[in-house]
């Protein structure tokens, strides 16, 4: 996103998305406009653990844009993998995220979205708090 | 519920908040480190920061034209790893800062064994319970109203009162007294303030 200076790094998801089945490909289109050329972006497919604990994250696949301009617009596809899928619980949520990353400044920015049957997060209390039926 | 992703007490959000040291402050232990012929330790009881200082210190003598290595001693494990013995000890040079993370788990022999090792360093700071095993460069201190600045960071509030007693109850260690305010959070579910746009 844009920053004081007026300099600009994004990333954006296939008709702005937020949530995909397992299986499918994405389309990350990354948008930087910078005072310098960045020279390489890095774009990675991760998930990483959130909640009480220490974080868990897994670079999934990594894609590599050589950005010799100061600003431009690039697209690279995944093919998200049948897992793991999101879920939330009180304790730990896994989320799904593409970041991209300037090799040279570190600069970043990322997008987080769903990966599950259905393109629904899974929400472990509805297992865990639901009534038991009669019988 | 209130998802863990949504928890504003969870880790990742934790972990942004970095040690409260103001300019004048990081100047001084700078210079005392320098006093020290780059020789100290980050002193302070669970919970209180010492890591968050020593990561902070990182970038600030990268800054300053050293190497930095950072070493982590686990509780579980207690022992310093052999790689760095092996590898990265002998090839330490003026330039170089080795950052110490838990210096106070292998036994004081094997501490003395790796100071012996790391002899050549130019910069050796390390985080420990007590003082004693470096000169001190820093000591970590929490308060009832760090704790409250820290919540209020995270984009909640916390009553005065309520600061006090939490802070009392952790005997200062903030890292479990925001565990407390994440359970609290948990149980509580619903909307948070942010996911609310407050």
């Amino acid at each position: 996103m844009s920053d004081a200076s007026g300099e600009q790094l994004a990333v954006f998801l296939s008709g702005n998305r937020a949530a995909f089945a397992p299986g499918e490909r994405i389309e990350v289109a990354v948008l930087w406009a910078l005072a310098r050329a960045p020279g390489t972006i890095d774009v990675r497919l991760f998930w990483t653990t959130r909640g009480k604990g220490t974080e868990d994250v897994e670079l999934v696949e990594q894609a590599r844009i050589d950005a010799t301009a100061v600003a431009g617009e690039e697209r690279r596809t995944f093919t998200l993998p049948e897992a793991p899928w999101s879920f939330s619980g009180k304790l730990i949520s896994l989320v799904w995220g593409v970041e991209v990353v300037v090799a040279s400044t570190g600069r970043a920015e990322r997008c987080e979205f769903v990966v599950a049957p259905g393109a629904e997060e899974i929400r472990l209390h509805e297992f865990t708090t639901r009534p038991a039926g009669p019988g | 519920m209130l998802p863990a992703r949504d928890n504003p007490f969870a880790v990742h959000r934790v972990l942004r908040q970095r040690y409260r040291l103001d300019e004048s402050g990081w100047a001084a232990l700078l210079a005392r480190l320098d006093a020290q012929g780059g020789r100290g330790a980050i002193v302070g009881p669970h919970g209180s920061g010492k890591t968050t200082l020593l990561e902070d210190l990182a970038p600030r003598l990268e800054s300053r034209g050293w190497r930095v290595h950072v070493l982590r001693i686990s509780a579980e494990e207690r022992v310093i790893p052999q790689a760095f013995l092996r590898q990265m000890a002998p090839s330490l040079g003026a330039r170089d800062a080795l950052l110490i993370d838990g210096a106070e788990q292998p036994g004081l022999a094997a501490w003395w064994s790796l100071c012996l090792r790391a002899r050549r360093a130019g910069a050796l700071v390390a985080t420990v319970h007590r003082p004693g095993r470096l000169p001190l460069l820093h000591c970590c201190v929490t308060s009832p109203e760090l704790l409250r600045a820290l919540v209020v960071a995270l984009g909640e509030t916390l009553g005065p009162a309520e600061a006090v007693a939490l802070h009392a109850r952790h005997r200062g260690n903030l890292r479990e007294a925001l565990r407390e305010l994440y359970d609290a959070a948990a149980a509580r579910g619903g909307i948070t303030s942010s996911e609310a746009g407050v």
